[in-house]
Parts: structure tokens; sequence; C-alpha cells
């Protein structure tokens, strides 16, 4: 079972840290060294380490090194907050902020941002001949356009109802990343908040889109197959009305309630009360996820609920294409940590409700790999019984499953990544922490 | 008395984008406030970041309170610029792409004597590094590989404005149109079209609807903590990863560990668990800090304070 857990989640990113960050507060505690960034231009973009802090000044507003080492840092750090945005006109995108449809309209694209950001849009356009017609052009997001105004690839106009004539190149008035900040965030339900997760995961190479499409031209993945969603969420809730009876049911029809048991001349060769044998009878409630939690409210979620999936996020390693995105890796909400309570139970399960399951994580392979067999019974059951059964198998004793030889995940690895993930990045004026939940299956990994 | 900062407030949050004025807040009056945008020639981390610097609104309301700074309504302090004012916009910038064309020219004249001379930083420091590959290539295995290079992530492909100025200083030369430097400007104080309208004070930036903060109880108990710590003479953080409110330092966290984490109890009736005292406790200890439970009274407006820590007799 170790091996299973101390299975490495994703590689250290800890190989060029110094131990020095690590003793210290776990590094959250802002130990950064501004002077350790390389002066702008000199070298090639380093991330420097963190730098060792001093456990307080000494007294009188610290010692004259104390004051000299501060000194410098801090100067280090305005410096390296003074840096343009200087771009090459060669490699410069330009693009148009329309606010009343809330898009940046990019006129000149260019750069490899624009493989994974971005989308084409039918909007009426003037022609030459004075005409309205609908043409495609590429459109990017609110939080698309800041970053890449904030980054130094896209130069912004803004579209200004004015007359522009005799300026050629000028296609409105130019935009400050002061003002980007300024008008682009608020719009298309963009909060600070929801940029900052952007801009983060961004950053960190991470491919982010929306999840619910702003206007019908914005590319999502296709509907999962076997229809999730807000009509199967429904569905379980009714079901699980009835689950409770059902199941108790279909256990008496199929034989699990093996109510003749004592006539079974079985019981008196063998002694079948082996531990799971003896606890499986025990289990008379069911257990899991499959039984929603009970409220008497018809809706438990207010409406008003901040934790709202925004975000479809990819690893920089998916195979990703803008036109046809695939299911993304993992699904974002994001709260402001100010103002949002830790999610109720009622709001985790409307959450899960529309997420896909995930399957368990692999053991780790050893030595040989593992072979695939083709189960027996596919092959061997003859097709006149196969459809009676397929009929009536609610009705009759169910078949032992073949037993395969797919290596069994470990049920402790297996139970703590979960059946369904959600990432909750909570947002307090700045201060960006990702909290994963996840719908443990302790139903399905009874620890028998 | 100096002039007054602004604080350019959108959306209900205050951002500062002088790099003066964060200097200013820092080192006159131990405000530090949050950098949270991207540093355009580092983009591709989170550890390091750049303008704008955001305030938390506690910071904010101290500010504008002890007259240090002023409020300015963002969006419509960005007027639409008249054709002719954009005109002269338009002829600063040609002038200055011309300048920098005939410089780049200039510099192509003199390339011939010295070939280094004419590339641009960027471009020599390309040079420099293919050169040391190869070198490297060359000696094979000679340990002797700087120290700056040999740690450093390769820049991720996103990164465009770094590998196409490296790729084009040869046809910066040759071709007669000429490369030249766009800029982004950062702040908006230099655009012509920039005029900020100031609201010396909360209750008229509450009327004007840009400012809201602290509008319930709770939030006055951070604000009366905040402003009683900060008076105290401490630095302040967000502490929410560490399970409060605030994180105190006792110099510019910089250069110096916080010594506390600061939670705020909103009355001096408000209950308090004690498994929130537990958790406190441990936490605390266990990121060499106290816990600092601050009561707020919002009658007589004074904090008092209580720390936690673990004992572990036993």
């Amino acid at each position: 079972m170790d091996d299973a857990l101390e299975r490495p989640r994703h590689q250290p990113a800890t190989t060029t840290l110094d131990p020095a960050e690590e003793e210290s507060s776990g590094g959250e505690d802002g130990g950064l060294d501004w002077t350790k960034l390389p002066k702008i231009g000199t070298a090639r973009p380093v991330i420097p380490k963190r730098g060792e802090k001093d456990f307080e000044p000494a007294p009188g507003g610290g010692s004259g090194l104390q004051v000299h080492v501060l000194d410098r840092a801090r100067a280090a750090m305005f410096d390296a907050l003074k840096a343009d945005r200087a771009i090459s006109s060669k490699s410069a995108s330009y693009g148009i902020w329309c606010p009343h449809i809330s898009r940046v309209h990019v006129t000149v694209a260019r750069g490899i941002h624009f493989s994974v950001m971005g989308h084409s849009a039918a909007r009426p356009t003037l022609i030459d001949d004075g005409s309205m017609k609908l043409q495609k052009r590429l459109e990017l997001l609110p939080e698309e356009a800041l970053y890449l105004i904030e980054r130094g690839a896209l130069f912004c106009w803004k579209d200004i109802q004015a007359d522009l004539t005799g300026l050629d190149d000028v296609e409105g008035a130019p935009m400050s990343v002061q003002q980007a900040f300024a008008e682009i965030i608020g719009k298309e339900d963009l909060t600070l908040e929801k940029y900052q997760v952007f801009a983060y995961l961004r950053r960190l190479g991470y491919v982010v889109t929306r999840t619910d499409p702003p206007s019908p031209s914005y590319p999502v993945p296709s509907p999962r197959i076997g229809g999730d969603g807000a009509s199967l969420s429904f569905y379980r809730r009714l079901s699980s009305i009835f689950s409770l009876f059902t199941t108790s049911f279909l256990r008496f029809w199929r034989g699990s309630v093996h109510w003749w048991r004592p006539l079974r001349i079985s019981r008196w060769i063998h002694h079948d009360k082996s531990h799971s044998n003896v606890l499986k009878s025990l289990r008379v409630i069911p257990t899991g996820h499959s039984v929603a939690p009970h409220s008497s409210r018809a809706t438990p979620v207010a409406p008003s609920s901040p934790y709202k999936i925004f975000y479809n996020m990819y690893k920089p390693s998916t195979n990703f294409r803008k036109t046809t995105p695939p299911q993304p890796d993992f699904q974002i909400v994001v709260i402001n940590a100010r103002t949002a309570f830790v999610p109720s139970l009622y709001e985790l399960t409307e959450l899960f409700n529309v997420l896909p399951e995930t399957p368990p994580p692999l053991p780790r392979k050893r030595g040989t790999p593992p072979v695939v067999q083709s189960s027996p019974a596919a092959v061997a059951s003859p097709v006149s019984t196969s459809t009676f059964r397929h009929i009536f198998s609610w009705l009759l004793p169910s078949t032992p499953q073949p037993i395969s030889s797919q290596p069994r995940p470990h049920p402790f690895a297996a139970l703590k990544a979960g059946k369904k993930n959600i990432v909750i990045a909570a947002v307090d004026s700045g201060n960006i922490s990702f909290f994963r939940f996840s719908q443990g299956a302790f139903e399905e990994w009874p620890t028998l | 008395m100096t002039q007054p900062i602004l604080l350019r407030v959108s959306n209900f949050k205050a951002y500062v984008w002088d790099v003066d004025d964060i200097n200013i807040l820092r080192s006159h009056h131990h405000i530090c406030g949050i950098l949270t945008g991207t540093l355009p020639h580092l983009s591709s981390q989170n550890i390091f970041l750049g303008l704008p610097l955001q305030l938390m609104p506690e910071e904010a309301v101290l500010l504008v309170e002890n007259g240090i700074a002023v409020l300015v309504d963002d969006p419509s302090a960005h007027h639409t610029p008249s054709p002719s004012v954009l005109k002269s916009w338009k002829e600063a910038r040609l002038n200055d792409v011309r300048q920098q064309i005939a410089l780049t020219e200039e510099k192509g004249s003199i390339e011939a004597s010295n070939p280094d001379r004419a590339m641009s930083e960027n471009a020599k420091r390309k040079r420099k590094e293919r050169e040391e590959r190869r070198a490297r290539a060359k000696s094979d295995g000679v340990p002797c590989i700087p120290a700056e290079h040999s740690p450093s992530p390769r820049p991720t492909p996103e990164n465009p404005s770094q590998t196409t100025v490296g790729e084009t200083p040869d046809n910066t030369i040759a071709m007669p149109s000429g490369s030249y430097t766009v800029n982004i400007p950062a702040s908006s104080s230099k655009l012509e079209w920039y005029a900020p309208r100031s609201h010396i004070s909360l209750t008229i930036a509450r009327e004007a609807g840009i400012w809201l903060y602290p509008s319930t109880l709770q939030e006055r108990a951070r604000c009366g903590v905040f402003r009683d710590l900060w008076e105290k003479g401490y630095y302040m953080g967000g502490g929410i990863k560490f399970g409060g409110e605030y994180l105190v330092y006792p110099g510019d966290p910089l250069r110096y560990h916080s010594h506390f984490v600061a939670s705020v109890i909103e009355a001096p009736d408000a209950a308090l668990r004690p498994m929130e005292i537990v958790a406190h406790g441990r936490l605390g200890t266990g990121t060499k800090k106290a816990h600092l439970l601050c009561e707020w009274n919002d009658e007589t407006q004074v904090v008092s304070y209580l720390s936690v820590e673990w004992a572990g007799f036993g």
C-alpha cells in the first residue's frame, strides 16, 4: 500500500530552491528577494531564489546592515517594477476594445498566444461598397485581452465614436494598462478575482477557457457522452427518494437477500462466515453519493451561491485545439474569500452533479507491463440465453463478475483521488489559494 | 505636506500605478499592498509580480482617513481624446519611431567595425548564449557552467516577445521600413486625456458610488483592528494562508518574518468556539507565529488583544 501512496503526484518543483526556503514557514510568508532578480535586459530571465529573512529589526529601526539590506531589496523591487512593456513592432499584436460588446477585436494577431486564446465571431462589418455584411473576425474575451495587454503582447485601442480620418493607423484611443484594468474588468462577468486566477494559471502555461460560453460563437467542449447535466441531477434526486425502497426490493428479487439460505445445504456444509460476508449482510442502509443529501427546501442551493464553475483548465501537455476544445482536465470555481463561506454539502453536491467521473489512479507499474485479457464471459455466453438474461437481468440473481487481470488500483489512493474533482480558487485581495474538493467513493472501496 | 497619493478605484478596488507612490507608501507609511500584475520582462512565473499594486480595502480606508491618499474614480478619469489630441499623440509617436529607426541605421553603419554594438541588448544576450552553448558543446561537460544559466528553466514557448526579438536583429538592419519598439504605457498619468477627479473623503466617495467599504460591522471591525496595529508601527499583510485576517510583521515583509497571525473578532460578546482556539494555537505554533485574537468594540472603538500559543505540556 505504501507504493501507491508514495507515488509522486507531480514533479517536485523545488529542485532549484535552496533549503533555507523550506524551513521558513512554508514559503508563503512572502520571503521574496528582489535583489536576485536579473537587471532588465542584461541577462536572460531567471526565476530567482527566495531570499532569507531576519526575525525582526534591531531596536531603533534596525541595525546599519539591516537598513542597508532592506534599502537594497526595495531598490531592486522598484527597479523591476519600472520595467516598461516594450515590444518589437514586428511581434506586436493590435486590437480594438469594443466596450458595448465586451470584446477586443484583434486586427493584427502575432505570436503563439493566439493558438490558445481568442475565438472567431461573425459581426456586421462595413465593407468597401458601403453595405453591412456579416464577417468573421478574431475576438478576445476581456480576460484574454487584459492578460495580453498586461504581458506586453497586445497594443489595444479603445473604440471611440470619432472621425479618425487622416490618422491612418490610429484605430481609436490608445489604452494604457491602467485603463485596461479599469475598464475591462467588470465586463462579461469578469471580476478582479476571476482575472487574477486566469492570469495566474496562464502565466504558468495552463490553458484556461470559460465553462459557460459567453456568446454562441464561443467554442466549448462537446457535451459528454452519457448526458450528464441538469436533467441528470433532477433524475438523481427523484431516484434517490425511491432508492431506499427499490434497492431492498431488488435485492430481494436478485437474491442478495438470501431468505432461503437456511434451507440451503451449503450453509450446513461450509461455514460461510468470513468477515466480508458478515459485514456485507449487515449493510442495510445504502451508502454513497448516489443518495443525495436530504433537504426540507426544494432548492437548497440559493441561486446567488458563488459556487458555480467558471473556468475550464487544461494542462500545458494537453493537446488543445482552440476550435474544438477537448474535455477539460480541471474545472475551477473562483470565489472571493472575503464574502464567500466554505461550500455547503448541497453546493458541493450540485457541483459534483455536473462533473464527470475520473478513473481511479493506476497503481505504479512494477517490472512487467500488465497483460490485458478479454473477459471470457463476453465470448462464451450463447445468444439465446444472453437476450433472455439481458431483458430479465434485474430479476435474476447476478452472475459473478469475471475477475480481470487488470491491476486493481490501491483503495487508499483511489479514495484519496476521489471520483469527481473540483478546484476552488479562493482569492482574498490578491492572495490566491487553490483547494481541491473531491468526492470520495467510499461505497465502492469497502475496506473489508 | 506633499501631494496626496492618488488611489485609482475601479470595481470597488483600489490600485496604485505609480512606482514612486508605492515607494512612499512602503517606506514612509508602512503600507505594502499586494502586487498583482504581470512583470513584463518575467512574464512566465508567479513569484514576482508587477504593477498594479492592489490595496486591501482596510489599507485604502486608513490612507484616506489619514489624508495620505485620495480616491479617484478611474474609469471616468479616462476621457475620450479629441481627434486633434490624437493627432498630436500620433505625431509624437511617429517622431519617436523615426528617431529609433535613425538610431538603428546609424548603428548599422558602424556595424562593420564592431558587430556587437548594432544589436539590441536582447540580441546580444542571445548571441552570447549561443556562443557559450557552442563552447560548452565543444568542451563537452566542463564543469564551469555559469551559475545563473544552469538552474534556469527554459522560457516557455508562450513567450513570443523574447524569441521573436532575438530572431529579428538581421532584419532590423535590412528592412528599409525598419523595426521599432512599441511601448504599452503602464500608467495613464502621462496621457493627455487622463484627468482624475479626486474624492477627498470616504463619505464623498460613498455618495459618488465608487467606494463602499466599510459598510458592515465585520468590515468596521477589520478597519479598526488594522488601524490599531498599524498605529503601533507594524507592517501588515494578508493572513488567509495562515488562518487569520492579517499577518503582523515587525518590519518590512521584504526582510523580516511575521510574528503574529491576527484574526478579528467583531464584538466583545461574539462567540468563540474552543475548536478555533485549538486550531489557531496549533497552526500558529507550527508556523513559528503566535496567534493574535483581536477583539473590536464598536461602541468604544477600542481593540483588545489576546495571543494563543501551544504550550505543549506533558
